[in-house]
């Protein structure tokens, strides 16, 4: 059993994957070096005993990751233990039967230590690179997901829809590893369908948390929960629930503050607008000493109940490598043990932990034993 | 009885403001008439110079601070609004539209607008009905039929003038609009989001 399971949750980094100029120095990497960065990253995360790695999807400058699976297929080489999954994967602009397909093989090569997390994208002007028309976005969301989840499930899946081709006699290759799909986590900055979409099928919901106050996150998780028990898959408090954060950390918390400024301030997205100390009143980013990071962290439980995965943004705004190296070894050496513990303190033992490859087999395993005659036990109410 | 939740949004820029000079005589004036019919009026105000940054922020980068989200939820919970802002260049404030920019949508739908400006002469008086007149109605508010327009003339006049009889009758018009239209159900954008994502989901399978 390793230590998400012991305590329930897990905590890891996700990344955007941007090329940004380093505010101190004004040196921009090289697509080459981000990249490589990013796999350098990864394998600190592992070494330093964090549970999650999760990269983003982008296809357009200055941002790198545009072919997730090879990432992490590359890392998944380069580790042993912890969990690949994406931050996030374009549900509307990829082809269903290439996610299938992409994440399969994923999950075969890193002996299961791969889930999903889906979005919708943000970006107009994607669309169409892909064929997708931006107008369909929600029709192709619930459209893609839904043969998705059949590519899965059924060996052979015969398919029509209105926004792909249809298939018939269509399989697979490879299967899920085990017959048991990755799970999905739906990610949303602010939108509510996304919530309703995760509570239909039963599947995590992923509040992206960063950009907004901490009300926002409250109601789209109070929404899912309330739907998740709505579509019968549990109790509120029994939907699986994920958090981003963002954290800048030294010692000294001025030392932190004094450091991080820079890298604020000429942030994209949300840099040359809010103050740092605005935004750090107002929404998840710590920026201050290792035990201001675990108070703040251990907060979010306030306002979104127990949960089972929190990602931190580490790694952006031209941070270099270095200074991204250290924060996670202060994140796995002083942060993430005691939230392990503090987190475990009072939650419920019927909250379910942090579903893994492992846990969604255990659970296959036990629901063909106690059903031997019902293999395909339909998965959607 | 309730009385009529008024909120009034001023883009007056320097103090003391002409253009919160107006909004308080369109407040006034338009409590008077809802008594004068037996209503009653609770006005809150907003004024959007202190919300100057945030605004711009929230334009920026998505961030909407607490000052800005107390703005937000004034608005979104009146039954009527009044909007006054200055004359710029031969349309509305950048800041008067910026805030209108920024404010969720569907905030203002179904929502009795008077609209008010206020400028250096009488020859921008237009403006009501070239900029503010048709940014509220594509913002589906219902805007009251008659708007009002103070130059810095105006305010110089004796009593019963020509502006005081203005602002008599447009909050009159007003007041019969807000009664017609009684006390607002806020609407929320999300929950048709949501309904269309029930939809497709019914179909999903």
């Amino acid at each position: 059993m390793d230590s998400s399971e012991a305590t329930g949750m897990q905590f890891g980094i996700f990344t955007v994957g941007d090329v940004t100029a380093d505010p101190a120095t004004g040196i921009t990497p090289t697509e080459s070096e981000r990249i490589r960065a990013t796999v350098a990253i990864a394998r600190k995360a592992e070494e330093a005993g964090l549970d999650v790695f999760a990269t983003g999807e982008h296809h357009n400058p200055p941002f790198v990751p545009s072919s997730p699976t090879t990432l992490l297929g590359y890392i998944a080489g380069q580790t042993e233990r912890i969990i690949l999954s994406t931050s996030t994967t374009l549900i509307t602009t990829n082809d269903p039967v290439k996610i299938a397909e992409d994440f399969s093989v994923l999950q075969h090569l890193s002996g299961g230590r791969t889930d999903v997390m889906l979005g919708r994208g943000n970006t107009g002007p994607v669309y169409p690179w892909f064929g997708q028309d931006i107008r369909q976005a929600v029709p192709l969301t619930v459209e893609h997901y839904g043969l998705l989840r059949r590519l899965w499930r059924e060996e052979v899946v015969d398919w029509e829809g209105k926004l792909r081709t249809s298939l018939q006699g269509f399989t697979l290759a490879p299967r899920p590893l085990d017959d048991v799909p990755p799970f999905v986590w739906h990610a949303s900055i602010r939108t509510p369908e996304v919530a309703e979409l995760a509570a239909y099928f039963g599947d995590g919901l992923f509040a992206n948390h960063i950009f907004w106050p901490a009300s926002h996150t409250q109601a789209m998780v109070e929404l899912y929960r309330r739907r998740f028990e709505h579509y019968g898959h549990g109790r509120p408090e029994q939907a699986i629930v994920g958090l981003g954060g963002q954290v800048f950390m030294r010692r000294n918390s001025q030392d932190a503050v004094d450091e991080f400024r820079p890298y604020f301030d000429n942030a994209p997205v949300y840099g040359h607008g809010p103050s740092l100390e605005d935004f750090t009143a107002l929404t998840p980013l710590t920026v201050g000493s290792p035990a201001q990071v675990i108070e703040k962290t251990l907060g979010f439980r306030s306002y979104v109940g127990d949960y089972q995965r929190q990602l931190f943004l580490m790694d952006h705004a031209g941070l270099p490598l270095k200074t991204v190296l250290e924060q996670l070894d202060l994140l796995g050496e002083e942060v993430v043990p005691v939230l392990r513990k503090e987190f475990a303190v009072g939650r419920p033992t019927d909250v379910p932990a942090a579903p893994t490859h492992q846990s969604l087999l255990r659970a296959r395993r036990d629901e063909q034993a106690s059903q031997p005659d019902h293999e395909d036990s339909p998965e959607v109410p | 009885m309730t009385a009529m939740k008024l909120t009034i949004v001023t883009g007056g820029l320097r103090e003391p403001s002409s253009t919160r000079l107006l909004a308080d005589r369109l407040t006034t004036a338009a409590t008077r008439e809802l008594e004068r019919l037996g209503d009653q009026a609770d006005p809150s105000f907003v004024e959007l110079r202190p919300l100057g940054h945030p605004i711009m922020d929230a334009m920026l980068t998505g961030f909407v601070g607490e000052a800005l989200q107390s703005a937000f939820d004034t608005v979104a919970r009146a039954d009527g609004v009044i909007a006054v802002t200055p004359a710029f260049n031969a349309s509305f404030s950048g800041l008067f539209k910026s805030f209108f920019d920024v404010l969720p949508e569907q905030t203002l739908a179904d929502m009795p607008v008077l609209i008010g400006a206020t400028g250096g002469t009488e020859r921008h008086s237009l403006v009501l009905e070239h900029a503010l007149r048709p940014m509220f109605s594509y913002l589906h508010a219902i805007v009251s039929p008659r708007a009002v327009y103070a130059a810095t003339g105006d305010f110089g006049s004796p009593t019963g003038s020509a502006l005081a009889n203005r602002i008599t009758t447009a909050a009159a018009d007003f007041a019969r609009l807000l009664r017609a239209c009684g006390p607002r159900a806020g609407r929320e954008a999300a929950d048709e989001d949501l309904a269309t994502m029930q939809r497709l989901l019914g179909g999903a399978t």
